[in-house]
Order: C-alpha cells, then structure tokens, then sequence
C-alpha cells in the first residue's frame, strides 16, 4: 500500500494554506493525526511524549511548508519530519520506565484471565519492541505497521534500500526471540 | 503454545497495527501554535495562546492590513466545532445577522473572513443555529445586553 498519493485533496489543501486559509491545515492534520501517531506511540513508547513529538512535528511541517516540493505528497514529507522528531526525543528509557508501571497496574486490575492474557500479550510486544536498536525499531515500523516500501522508507529516513531490509530481518529475527523469551516466562 | 517461525511476529504486527485514537484536542493545539506569535513577530493579542486550546480562535492577519489609519483589516475567525452542522459569525458588524456571515468548514474547523473597519466590536459564534459561544481566546463582552455570550475585538487600536 505505502504512502498514498492523495494528490487533488492534498495538493489543494496546501495550496489553500500557503494562499492563507490557516484552517485548512486542519484539514491535513486531521487526515493523518492518527497514522502518525501510531508510528510515533511505537516508536516512542509513551503516548505523552509521542503526541507532544506528533504536534512538534506538524508545526515544524507548517512553518517549513515552502518547502514541500511536491504538495502532492505531503504525506510522505510529514513522515520524514516525524521519523526525525521521534530520533531525537531520546525516550527510550521513559518508554519502559513508564510502560511498566502501567502495565504492572493494568495487570494487577485485570478481572478475568482471557483479559489477563491479552493483557500480557500486549506487554509482551511493548517489551520486545522497546529492546529494539531505535534504527531497527524504526525500519520495522516503517516497513511492517505503517506499509511503507522501502524506496519510501529511505526517503523519510535517509538510510539506504539494503540497509534498511537488513535493519529489518534482524529486527524481526530479534523480535521471535525476545516474544519466545516472553512466552516462557 | 507453540507457534510457526514467524507466525509470532506477524501476530505481533497485527497487533501493532489496530488503529491507534490520538487525542483530538491536538488539532486545536497545532492550530494554536501555528497561529500564536512568533518571538520574531510583532505581538499580536498574547491570549491567543490559549485561544484554540479551548475550541475557538481568531486569526488577525496583518500583512492585509490596510495602510491607513482608517481602513479595515482583514481578519479571519476560526472555531474548532467537529461537531456543528453549521456555524455563523454574527456581531455588531454584520447586525448580529447568521445569513451574513455563515461559516465555511475543513474538518470541523470553521472559519470566516471579514473585514472590519478600526473601532470596538462585539461577537459570538452561532453553533446549529441556536447555540451562542463566546470566543474563549478574547475578552469576554461586559455590556452584552442580551444576556448570550459575546467577546470583543479591537481593530486597529482604536475604541476600546
């Protein structure tokens, strides 16, 4: 699927904003709130820090809209701007810092064992993705949850196309082992 | 259980997939900060800060302001409401009349452009037309005689 070229739609709400119709940036930031926030959620680890590097990022893409060359595809622009926020908000301690203390809670509350176990489950991959290397996380993400191709991922990301496939395999190969670890705990 | 190779990880990825609800509030608040002022900018009304944090705020646009004393700015009003169906601007300007200047929507982001002449206005948005808000990002009106809800602006710095 990748980044979707939603080229009328896109395209002419950039060219409403730079005409100067704020509101309709509202429009772009609506569209793609909650894809990027999931990216940013995962890749961050904690909702707060993520949304705030979600806004970050959306603001940055406004005042640097100039230089969108190809309205186009925003979207595609709006995750490089996003893939580099979350590289620098270096939360990956808070992310299993706070990660556990919530799911220590969730768990402890859980009333039935089928929501015990998805429960678990659930921290089970938290965990497994916070050991990630970033960079790894990062390509997984990319390539596996958010659909991307790779030519796409290394336009947002700058990596190279077969850096980023090994990135890839070895976070996946890193990723049974950490969920098989979980399994027999 | 025991799972194929891969069939762990892929279960992982579906997991990871399901639709992720980001708060809706950071619409208004990346409205906010696009439209608050720069420190390089010329200070324009400080509680703009906190205007789209609680749905509602007006943009001045200064760059189409006119250049004499009296001729009107340019400014447009904006009201974060995903849930109306319609909104209207009405105020002293345009005779509290909803007709004359009805809102157009992006996404539950409605705005309007009028022009106003330098002086002291009172307005208020008409939500569905029957619910009356004051824009919470400006001074709220004192001396409504109605009894609704209203805010003020000042063009051009003058009649306050």
């Amino acid at each position: 699927m990748g980044i979707e070229k939603v080229e009328s739609s896109d395209a002419e709400l950039v060219r409403r904003i730079r005409a100067g119709d704020i509101g309709a940036y509202g429009g772009l930031v609506s569209r793609y709130r909650d894809r990027l926030g999931r990216y940013a959620i995962h890749m961050i680890g904690d909702r707060e820090d993520a949304e705030e590097a979600l806004q970050d990022s959306f603001v940055r893409a406004y005042r640097s809209l100039a230089r969108c060359d190809d309205p186009a595809r925003f979207g595609a622009w709006l995750y490089g701007i996003l893939v580099n926020r979350c590289r620098t908000t270096g939360a990956r301690a808070a992310r299993r810092r706070r990660m556990f203390v919530r799911d220590a809670d969730a768990l402890h509350g859980a009333a039935h064992a089928d929501q015990s176990e998805r429960l678990e489950w659930t921290d089970a991959v938290d965990r497994a993705l916070a050991r990630l290397a970033p960079q790894y996380r990062e390509a997984f993400l990319l390539k596996h949850v958010e659909d991307l191709e790779y030519e796409e991922i290394a336009e947002v990301t700058g990596a190279g196309v077969s850096a980023l496939k090994m990135r890839v395999k070895r976070a996946r190969e890193q990723l049974q082992r950490y969920l098989r670890e979980a399994e027999h705990v | 259980m025991f799972e194929q190779e891969d069939d762990i990880v892929e279960r992982m990825i579906q997991q990871l997939r399901r639709p992720v609800a980001v708060d809706p509030a950071l619409d208004a608040r990346v409205l906010q900060a696009i439209t608050a002022p720069r420190p390089s900018q010329r200070r324009v009304w400080p509680w703009l800060a906190a205007a789209a944090m609680l749905g509602a705020v007006m943009i001045w646009r200064p760059w189409s302001r006119g250049s004499g004393a009296d001729r009107p700015d340019t400014l447009q009003f904006v009201l974060v409401a995903p849930q109306a169906n319609s909104v209207s601007l009405v105020g002293d300007f345009n005779d509290w009349d909803p007709k004359r200047s009805p809102m157009r929507t992006a996404n539950g982001i409605w705005a309007a452009v009028v022009q106003l002449a330098p002086g002291r206005y009172r307005y208020a948005f008409l939500v569905n037309g029957v619910e009356w808000r004051a824009d919470p990002g400006a001074p709220a009106a004192r001396d409504d005689e109605f009894g609704t809800p209203s805010s003020v602006v000042t063009v051009g710095g003058r009649g306050s």
